[in-house]
C-alpha cells in the first residue's frame, strides 16, 4: 500500500493538472467573457468580479502546469483544493437558487437552458478532483517531479514529513513489489 | 578488561553523538536550502501570475469610452416603433444564438403589426455573448457592430429591417457566420448606403460600443440570450412561454 500511494499521487497530479490547464487555457482568450461567467454566479461583489475573472484562468493554468511538472506540488495542491471547494460552493449555490447557468468551467458561461440538469455531474466531477487534490496535499512527493531535483529529501520532519517517508528515491524500484502476478499461475 | 570495555563504550558513544550532531547539522542545512529554494520559486510564480493578470486586464477594453450610434435609446438600445406605445418590450439577443432565432420566429407575426399599430415599443439590446462560436471570426460582435452602424447612418426603420434580415439569414452556431460582404449586402438591402456602411462594418466602427453594450447587459443581470423584459419585468420560462407572455401583454394593452 505504502508503495502504491506515490503512483496514485502521480496519476492525481497528471489528471488534476491536465484538467486545470484545459479549463484555464479555454478561458484565457476572452477575458471579458470570463468576467461575465464569474458575474453570472451572483456571489461576488461587483468590485472584485473583474479581477477574479481575469485572475482565475491564469491561476488555473499556473496550478495545472506546476502539478504536471511536479513543481511545488503541496502548495499547488492546496490552491487546487481551495478552488474546487469554491467551485462546488458556486455550483451548489446556483442550483439551490434555481439559476440556470452554464458553469463556465471550460469557458463560456451564462444562462443555458437545462443547465441545472448538469449541476449534479459537475459537482460530482469537482468532488472527485478535490479528492485527488487532497491526496496530493497529503502525499506531495511523487515520481517524475521537479520537486525531487529542487528539494533535498533529507531535511527531516521540520520541512516536509513525506521526504522521510518509506518511498525511496528511485521510482523504478517501487514498481517491482507491486507488479501484479496476474497471468502467472 | 572491564576498564577497556568501558573505554570502548565511551568512545563509541562519543562517535554516535558526533554522527548524530553531523546528521542534525546536515538536516538543518537541507531545511534551510529547501526554504530558500521554495521562496525563490514562489516569488517567480507570483511574478508570473501578476504579469499575466496585467496582460489579461489590459486585453479587456470593457468600459473604454465609446460613442453610441445616433438613435440609440439609453446608450445601448436599438429602438423599434413608437416610444409612447403602451407596452415596452426589451429583448436582449445575440445574432448567433439559435434560441434567439426561435424567439424571433415565434414572435415576428404578431410583433411587427403591433409595432406598426403603435401598440408596442420594442427595444433590442444586442449583445456579443457568443463570439467563441464562430471559429474566431467573432460573428456576434460583427453583426451587432453592423446593426449599430446601420442605426447610426440610416435610422431605426432601416435598422429594424436589417435586424430582421440578420435573423432571416441567421448562420448556424459554430460556423464562421455571415461574412462582412454579406453583412454589407444585407445592410444595403435594408436601405443603407453601400459606400458609407461598408467602411463602418469593415472597420468595426462600433466595436467598443459592442463591448460596452455586452458588459452592461451582464451587469443588468442578463446571463444569457434571449432575455425578455416586458415593461421592465423579466419574462421567465421557456421560449414558447416568453413569446406567449409578450403576445398577452400586447393584447391586454391594445384592447
Amino acid at each position: 500500500m505504502q508503495r502504491v500511494v506515490p503512483w496514485l499521487a502521480l496519476i492525481a497530479r497528471l489528471v488534476v493538472g491536465g484538467v486545470w490547464i484545459a479549463a484555464g487555457a479555454l478561458k484565457l482568450p476572452d477575458p471579458a467573457e470570463s468576467v461575465r461567467a464569474v458575474r453570472a454566479y451572483e456571489l461576488l461583489p461587483e468590485a472584485i468580479v473583474p479581477t477574479v475573472g481575469y485572475l482565475l484562468p491564469v491561476v488555473e493554468v499556473v496550478v495545472g502546469v506546476c502539478l504536471i511538472v511536479g513543481l511545488m506540488v503541496r502548495p499547488m495542491a492546496v490552491v487546487s483544493s481551495v478552488l474546487f471547494v469554491a467551485f462546488i460552493i458556486g455550483i451548489a449555490a446556483a442550483w439551490v437558487r434555481g439559476l440556470e447557468i452554464d458553469c463556465g468551467c471550460f469557458g463560456g458561461g451564462g444562462v443555458e437552458e437545462g443547465a441545472s440538469s448538469k449541476y449534479p455531474w459537475e459537482i460530482a466531477r469537482d468532488v472527485g478532483l478535490l479528492a485527488a487534490s487532497l491526496l496530493l496535499v497529503w502525499r506531495p512527493r511523487t515520481p517524475w517531479s521537479v520537486d525531487r531535483f529542487l528539494f533535498a529529501a533529507d531535511a527531516g520532519e521540520g520541512f516536509d514529513p513525506d521526504f522521510d517517508s518509506d518511498f525511496d528515491q528511485d521510482p523504478s524500484d517501487d514498481l517491482q513489489p507491486d507488479v501484479n502476478l496476474e497471468g502467472r499461475v | 578488561m572491564a576498564k577497556n570495555n568501558a573505554g570502548k563504550n565511551e568512545r563509541s558513544r562519543a562517535a554516535r553523538q558526533a554522527a548524530e550532531i553531523r546528521r542534525e547539522a546536515a538536516k538543518k542545512e537541507a531545511r534551510r536550502r529547501n526554504l530558500a529554494v521554495s521562496a525563490v520559486v514562489l516569488v517567480a510564480i507570483v511574478a508570473i501570475v501578476g504579469i499575466a493578470l496585467a496582460i489579461q486586464s489590459g486585453r479587456d477594453s470593457t468600459g473604454a469610452s465609446a460613442t453610441p450610434p445616433a438613435g440609440a435609446v439609453g446608450d445601448f438600445g436599438v429602438p423599434r416603433g413608437d416610444a409612447d406605445a403602451p407596452v415596452e418590450i426589451t429583448i436582449f439577443e445575440d445574432f448567433m444564438c439559435p434560441v434567439c432565432g426561435q424567439l424571433e420566429a415565434l414572435t415576428r407575426d404578431f410583433l411587427e403589426p403591433a409595432v406598426d399599430n403603435g401598440d408596442v415599443h420594442v427595444i433590442y439590446r444586442p449583445v456579443a455573448f457568443l463570439d467563441r462560436y464562430s471559429n474566431g471570426t467573432k460573428y456576434s460582435t460583427r453583426s451587432v457592430n453592423a446593426l449599430a452602424a446601420v442605426l447610426d447612418q440610416s435610422g431605426p426603420e432601416v435598422a429594424a429591417a436589417f435586424h430582421d434580415l440578420l435573423f432571416d439569414n441567421q448562420p448556424q452556431e459554430g460556423t464562421d457566420g455571415l461574412s462582412d460582404e454579406k453583412l454589407i449586402d444585407l445592410a444595403v438591402e435594408a436601405g443603407a448606403d453601400r459606400d458609407t456602411i461598408s467602411a463602418a462594418i469593415e472597420d468595426r466602427a462600433f466595436g467598443q460600443w459592442v463591448v460596452n453594450a455586452t458588459d452592461q447587459a451582464s451587469k443588468d443581470g442578463v446571463t444569457g440570450t434571449p432575455t425578455v423584459e416586458i415593461d421592465g419585468e423579466r419574462a421567465e420560462g421557456s421560449i414558447a412561454e416568453v413569446a406567449a407572455a409578450m403576445k398577452a401583454a400586447i393584447e391586454a394593452a391594445s384592447k
